[in-house]
């Protein structure tokens, strides 16, 4: 998901092909498998997130190998995609803040009070890194393309932080599938993050931009199949968590205590 | 170039950060071995500390100075309080959580409750430890912790209620320390 497009309308190599097209397959099989146990119906917008990201990536792969198509046109689609995916993003990211901390009223205020300010103070740094990158007066699209992208990861990026340390903080363990899915957005985001800052802030050449698609293209399948096994894989009835019963001696204590404080 | 370096050390610090949270919520220790860590504290003393008619008298009988003093080391030993507290709320939000699994609706329900307000309580220690420390910085400001008790005492009801539904059997009454 990203920067495959550096390298567009390029002999590519195998490799190329198959991390560019085997994460869509996987994320097509990753959504028939949520629709068929139906667990879409918990993470409706994950299933959407999964399906219009396979289908952006698909057509964007299409659009690369088909020689008749001129470089703008890939790029609009590109463009149509970006969009189209950093929306569904910050829809997913409040269906897993939703998951996490809905079931905790004492709480879920105020963390969407924190989430609300941590996004704003991410517009103004993300739109503030933008207007200081350089722009391509040349190649508009390309470059506005790629700033697009830094935004959108930047604000993604600091949302998954706070999400994480917010959880952390109360110690709130988020459920096994809410956590595959934020720790695979976190992964790559931050992956695509750094990649893209590269790419959008300094002049590279064009085989150092490969090895970043490269890296981008790798971390995203590891990113599905984490998905996979976190959204499709049957939990073990020993990684449920074990109720325990409060040690007799610590309440023994705390009886004392309080029966002395109540006196 | 330094926008390219700055974004990719936040990028990478932010991985670290989310990874070192995973990693390490999955080597917490045993979920057994959690009510051990739940440090007693006192209340009684916590309730003194917080007494606002405690720093009245302290603030009639002492020179401006003194007081200031003595207002510090008190609101010090408030902070130690609240830190132990908030630590003891997360446990307690841990075994809680431990419990919301179990099959009884009864425990469920008082785990739930525990978890609740063990959350109220982590929530409301964060706050209070700022107010100490900005009341540090203005020792003759009036504090008062007062819903910090009150969110104590009720937090340590809980935690009864799910000891009793999860252990019948211990004579379990009331408690105070946690």
């Amino acid at each position: 998901m990203a920067l495959y497009c550096l390298g567009m309308l390029q002999a590519h190599s195998l490799l190329w092909h198959y991390l560019w097209v085997a994460p869509s397959v996987l994320l097509l099989t990753l959504g028939f498998g949520l629709w068929r146990l139906r667990v879409h119906r918990q993470h409706p917008f994950f299933l959407v997130f999964v399906l219009a990201s396979a289908v952006e990536q698909l057509t964007l792969y299409v659009l690369d190998i088909t020689p008749s198509v001129e470089p703008e046109t890939w790029w609009r689609f590109f463009w149509a995609g970006l969009i189209l995916e950093g929306i569904l993003k910050f829809a997913l990211l409040a269906e897993v803040f939703a998951h996490a901390f809905r079931p905790y009223p004492a709480i879920a205020t105020l963390g969407k009070r924190l989430i609300g300010m941590v996004g704003v103070l991410l517009i103004f740094a993300s739109s503030m890194a933008a207007a200081f990158a350089p722009l391509d007066s040349l190649f508009g699209i390309v470059s506005g393309a790629h700033l697009l992208q830094q935004t959108i990861y930047i604000i993604e990026c600091g949302i998954l932080v706070s999400i994480f340390g917010f959880s952390s903080y109360f110690r709130i363990g988020m459920p096994s599938a809410d956590r595959g899915i934020a720790l695979g957005l976190s992964l790559s985001a931050c992956v695509h993050l750094a990649t893209c800052a590269l790419v959008a802030n300094t002049s590279l050449p064009d085989d150092s931009r490969v090895v970043l698609d490269f890296i981008n293209m790798a971390i995203f399948h590891f990113c599905v199949l984490m998905w996979i096994y976190y959204l499709l894989v049957p939990r073990r009835a020993s990684e449920m968590t074990a109720v325990i019963a409060l040690p007799e001696n610590n309440l023994a204590l705390w009886n004392r205590e309080l029966e002395r404080l109540l006196q | 170039m330094i926008l390219a370096i700055i974004l990719v050390v936040a990028a990478a610090l932010a991985l670290i950060f989310i990874l070192s949270i995973t990693v390490s919520r999955s080597l917490q220790v045993s979920n057994r071995s959690l009510a051990g860590a739940i440090q007693p504290l006192d209340l009684e003393a916590f309730r003194n500390l917080t007494d606002a008619a405690e720093d009245e008298y302290l603030r009639r009988r002492l020179r401006p100075a003194d007081f200031r003093s003595v207002r510090r080391e008190r609101l010090r030993a408030m902070a130690a309080y609240v830190q132990v507290a908030g630590r003891n709320a997360t446990v307690l939000v841990r075994i809680g959580q431990s419990a919301l699994a179990a099959n009884d609706s009864e425990t469920a329900e008082a785990a739930h409750q525990l978890v609740d307000q063990a959350l109220l309580m982590r929530r409301n220690a964060t706050f209070a430890l700022v107010k100490i420390y900005v009341a540090l910085a203005w020792p003759n400001s009036g504090f008062a912790a007062k819903p910090i008790v009150v969110g104590y005492q009720q937090l340590s009801g809980s935690a009864m209620l799910l000891g009793r539904l999860q252990n019948p059997a211990v004579p379990v009454r009331i408690f105070a320390g946690m």
